[in-house]
């Protein structure tokens, strides 16, 4: 039982990570229609801008606020320079998903020769060691979980308190209509990438934090995770990225303490399939912030 | 959401699930460097994973090949033709592999050998280029190659198990280790260990705390190390590629208030494994808590002075050579290229089905062959009229009828800029009992 509860507290962590990035993810997609699959080498491109930071002795907090920034210039560039003009052309889904996986190829393969194949570790001081039953979380741990509280708050309190908020929720039902109504919403779609790409930064960020060593190939195996999160939720649904994360984060940890670690992503790819079945349209997708209001 | 939204989502995960067969499908770039310059060059084809969870591996590799094409041109090339190398990058993967190989000898008429084929990948990859009649030098450890029916297959270094073995008689013997958790990850090529590790340890009577595959490239093994602590082992028995060692044993560092002794195999002496680890860990507890398994080589004598120089002059066309001056593939796969490169000297043949089987008794050496430990050396000697035997980077080679070559082990530790220094070696008796008590 206390491997359970140990399990459980470490997917907490597993699952703030997650969130932080799942969330970017899924308004991408909620609000500019583009499922971006160059989204984990954006992660990964973005812990290395803050590991050059920290390597240069900035400390690891601030350096990830270099992060966020790095993500949320990157991810807008992304977006105007390659996404837009084919999505202005009327380029169909599946065609805007192989660009999205042509332009992570070329960051990660960009990125190799500036940033080298080997693992990189950040200077960080993870802090004691705090105890509540068997679960046992570092300093760092606990802030990275209290930094994904935070930054959901405040995604909320974007979402349901502001007018770009409500902006973006009128884009992302309909796009048309919300232009019709005097939104500029190519502004919002801008601002909405550099937000979600700064989330992306932030992610990348803690993440290279909570595994203590990172390279160029971490980002193909993040964006598995961010996918089936944000699937699980309900595609576009930051409220439901963020159960998507819970339960994806939990199931990852409890079952690698129930079954061989080797079946941990078996089984919660497990749970993404049975959910599909039982309701295709994701856990939270007709309730979220960005549906339609009322 | 809009009206499509139901459509929409389902659409997201039927897409995202093609975009990430698509990602895990795609096939990497190559490059291509080394000598060239002639009309009708020759390729030696470095397949191997030079992107993935294994993207390690490739580098050490091609920094073989590059200084042999080095040493072969600037003797005049093999019979007047230049030798070239590229990389054909499998991606650790079966499935990228079969047509990275398969590019590979479409595109290239002129391959004299190919090297690299790990464990990764030489199941899907030695058929093709063994039907395709190119000599090849694999750095695979797959027990089903100890005596197989591929005849352009060669081997120069030990079948994994023996590694596992080494790794039992190292703990046993050298460390009086009696509890061992085993932590692999769960690819193919670190999975051969397992078996053989856990037969041998407990037919020498000691305990397998516990056993864990762990999947490879978590950002997170809180879970699996707070399981195997609560086993108290001696010692973990480990090879988990990328980034997974580091961020493990960084974990259990934090989960236990220290490091415990942790034992790697041969693929853990590298310097893209100890930048991760001691990055993650620390050096000081590297050098305090690390220690690993070897091919047994000196890093000495005429051969290994030749592929010195051939090496630190490769790295005006590959900046990391020389970080690979004392890594046993990469020692083993330069003698590989050498020996094919005089096999065709010696038949006068740049056709593999003549010169393939003079690889073996290059390496062996026939009834009154000559020692050479250079190619120009070997060339001369060919030229004159004698035999030779090719002792070079690694060592002699002892081919048997399959083409597998092995030599003993070294007990090797890193040093604080992540050299290997041998600390130990395990004596032919020491291996030979744990070998048969593993059943091997």
């Amino acid at each position: 039982m206390s491997l359970y509860l140990a399990a459980f507290g470490f997917g907490l962590v597993s699952t703030s990570v997650l969130a932080i990035a799942a969330v970017g993810f899924t308004m991408q997609f909620g609000i500019s229609n583009m499922i971006n699959l160059a989204y984990g080498e954006v992660m990964i491109a973005s812990a290395y801008a803050s590991y050059s930071l920290n390597n240069a002795g900035i400390n690891i907090w601030v350096s990830l606020l270099g992060g966020a920034v790095f993500g949320a210039v990157f991810s807008y560039l992304i977006n105007r320079v390659l996404y837009a003009p084919f999505q202005k052309k009327g380029t169909a889904l599946i065609g805007m998903v192989i660009i999205s996986l042509a332009a992570s190829l070329m960051i990660a393969n960009v990125l190799l020769p500036i940033v080298g194949y080997y693992s990189v570790s950040y200077h960080q001081d993870v802090g004691p060691t705090f105890h509540a039953g068997s679960i046992a979380l570092t300093g760092v741990q606990l802030a990275i979980m209290a930094v994904a509280v935070v930054l959901m708050l405040a995604i909320y309190a974007l979402l349901k308190l502001t007018r770009l908020g409500k902006a973006m929720r009128a884009t992302s039902a309909n796009p048309t209509l919300a232009r019709n109504c005097g939104i500029p919403t190519r502004r919002v779609i801008d601002t909405a990438w550099v937000i979600t790409g700064a989330l992306c930064g932030v992610a990348g960020t803690v993440a290279g934090m909570n595994s203590d060593t990172f390279s160029v190939a971490s980002g193909a195996g993040f964006l598995i995770s961010i996918i089936a999160a944000a699937v699980l939720g309900g595609a576009g649904n930051p409220y439901g990225a963020m159960i998507g994360a819970f339960l994806i984060g939990e199931v990852t940890e409890v079952s690698a303490a129930a079954f061989s670690p080797q079946y941990k992503e078996v089984a919660a790819f497990a749970i993404l399939i049975l959910v599909m079945v039982l309701r295709p349209q994701g856990l939270l997708a007709k309730r979220g912030t960005l549906a339609a209001a009322g | 959401m809009h009206q499509g939204s139901h459509r929409r989502s389902t659409s997201l995960g039927i897409v995202a699930a093609l975009g990430l067969v698509l990602a895990a499908c795609g096939s990497g770039s190559s490059s291509s460097s080394g000598g060239g310059g002639s009309t009708s060059p020759l390729l030696v084809g470095v397949i191997a994973p030079f992107t993935g969870a294994d993207a390690s591996l490739g580098p050490r590799y091609f920094a073989a090949c590059v200084p042999a094409s080095l040493a072969i041109n600037n003797a005049g090339g093999i019979m007047g033709h230049k030798v070239s190398c590229q990389q054909f990058d499998t991606r650790g993967e079966p499935a990228d592999a079969v047509p990275a190989a398969q590019q590979m000898i479409a595109s290239n008429s002129n391959l004299m050998a190919v090297v690299g084929c790990t464990s990764d990948e030489a199941s899907s990859v030695v058929p093709i280029i063994d039907h395709s009649h190119i000599p090849m030098f694999c750095m695979t450890g797959q027990s089903e190659f100890n005596k197989s029916s591929f005849t352009y297959f060669h081997r120069l270094v030990p079948p994994d198990e023996f590694d596992a073995y080494a790794l039992v008689g190292s703990a046993l013997d050298n460390s009086h280790f009696s509890r061992i958790a085993l932590v692999f990850g769960n690819d193919i090529g670190s999975q051969a260990f397992v078996q053989p590790a856990m037969t041998a340890l407990q037919h020498l009577g000691a305990t397998v705390t516990i056993n864990q595959a762990l999947a490879l490239g978590q950002s997170s093994y809180r879970t699996e190390v707070t399981a195997m602590l609560a086993t108290h082992p001696d010692a973990i028995f480990t090879e988990a590629l990328g980034s997974t060692d580091a961020t493990y044993l960084s974990e259990v560092k934090q989960l236990n208030g220290s490091s415990i002794p942790f034992m790697g195999t041969s693929a853990t002496i590298d310097p893209v494994w100890f930048a991760a680890v001691s990055g993650a860990i620390g050096v000081p507890d590297v050098l305090k808590y690390f220690q690993a398994v070897d091919l047994g080589v000196s890093f000495s004598g005429p051969g290994y002075a030749d592929f010195l120089a051939n090496l630190t002059a490769s790295a005006a066309s590959n900046a990391d050579a020389i970080k690979y001056k004392e890594t046993g593939s990469t020692l083993h796969l330069y003698d590989g290229i050498m020996q094919t490169a005089l096999a065709m000297v010696a038949t006068k043949s740049t056709d593999p089905t003549v010169y393939n089987a003079k690889i073996r008794d290059i390496g062996n050496g026939v009834s009154g062959a000559v020692e050479v430990n250079t190619y120009a050396a070997g060339v001369a000697a060919l030229n004159s009229g004698k035999s030779i035997k090719w002792v070079g980077a690694g060592g002699p080679t002892s081919y048997d009828k399959y083409n597998n070559s092995q030599q003993g082990y070294i007990l090797v530790k890193y040093d604080a800029t992540g050299n290997e220094v041998q600390f130990g070696k395990l004596t032919e008796q020491q291996t030979a009992a744990v070998i048969a008590a593993g059943g091997g």
